[in-house]
């Protein structure tokens, strides 16, 4: 098989999809946002993203916590260690391929 | 490739969404120009050209610039379009030691002009233009009504540049201090206009939030 084919190949599906590929290069680029700063800046909708969400973190890539702020809950996410190698990885054989 | 590292240049451009980091430049620049402008005409016996009244002047300006974004992020900002804690390197290291090399260059470059008895209007138009590039590279890119901004302050650094020397001396003891001080007064002036319209538009295309679980 053709080299850069198989590179693509081997990309990682649960970031490919590009609705998470959005979600995990946002929270590369930060420490920790909020569900209200993904949903503004993807324009998915609290379905959507949820789901997106619930797949990052169980592939390990998400960490989700839930908190406050004032009286209003809020829901904190932030790329796991695992995530930041496997975005770093999919951008390197992504780059590669192309 | 590139619309993936333009979303990661998202979050950075996200920090000026609604023009605070325009409004604290714009006040700091004011409030510089002001102090030059008291240090300049208060009498000598003035408490303005005190040590005291520079460190509480300084002080009082270090807590507004510190606290007033944080408030408007918190209060207006993170419940209409979201939270964003930045990096330690971003939001701390990279600030600090690009602040630290310009004010070490620009320091450097005063004393031996000073030393040297140069017109120094020229040099203060250029700190301008770099000031305008900065502004270029750190708001216009992702906002391009901003590029009219650029213009205005570069245009308008050039101007302070070509202007008389004792004209621009009579404004403060020394031609390069009230070069700087006009430098000062333009920038301060067009980012308060700048970040004012930039959060007025954000008011108007954001929605108050709903009381509901995020």
């Amino acid at each position: 098989m053709n080299r850069q084919i198989q590179t693509i190949a081997e990309l990682d599906r649960v970031i490919h999809e590009p609705g998470r590929l959005m979600v995990v290069a946002l929270l590369f680029a930060v420490d920790r946002s909020d569900f209200l700063y993904l949903q503004h800046e993807t324009g998915m909708n609290k379905g959507t993203l949820s789901s997106h969400l619930s797949r990052l973190e169980e592939a390990g890539y998400v960490e989700v916590s839930k908190t406050y702020r004032g009286k209003v809950p809020q829901t904190l996410l932030r790329l796991t260690a695992a995530g930041r190698k496997a975005f770093e990885q999919y951008r390197r054989k992504l780059k590669g391929a192309l | 490739m590139d619309q993936i590292e333009s979303l990661l240049n998202r979050p950075k451009a996200y920090y000026n969404i609604d023009g605070v980091g325009e409004l604290a430049g714009g006040f700091m620049c004011l409030g510089v120009a002001l102090l030059m402008w008291l240090q300049a005409h208060a009498p000598k016996e003035s408490v303005w050209h005190g040590m005291p009244a520079f460190v509480i002047y300084a002080g009082m300006m270090c807590l507004i610039l510190h606290y007033g974004p944080r408030a408007i992020k918190q209060h207006i900002t993170y419940p209409r379009t979201g939270f964003v804690q930045y990096r330690a390197s971003d939001a701390r290291w990279r600030p600090m030691i690009i602040g630290a090399v310009a004010g070490a260059a620009t320091t450097v470059g005063l004393a031996i002009g000073l030393r040297r008895h140069w017109n120094l209007t020229t040099p203060a138009s250029l700190i301008g233009l770099l000031f305008a590039a900065s502004y270029a590279y750190n708001f216009a890119r992702t906002v391009r009504w901003k590029w009219a901004v650029v213009w205005v302050l570069a245009l308008g650094s050039v101007a302070i540049g070509v202007l008389p020397e004792d004209l621009v001396g009579a404004l403060a003891n020394r031609s390069w201090q009230g070069a700087l001080m006009l430098t000062m007064i333009l920038f301060g002036t067009v980012l308060l206009v700048s970040g004012g319209i930039s959060f007025g538009l954000y008011l108007r295309h954001t929605q108050a939030p709903v009381r509901e679980a995020q």
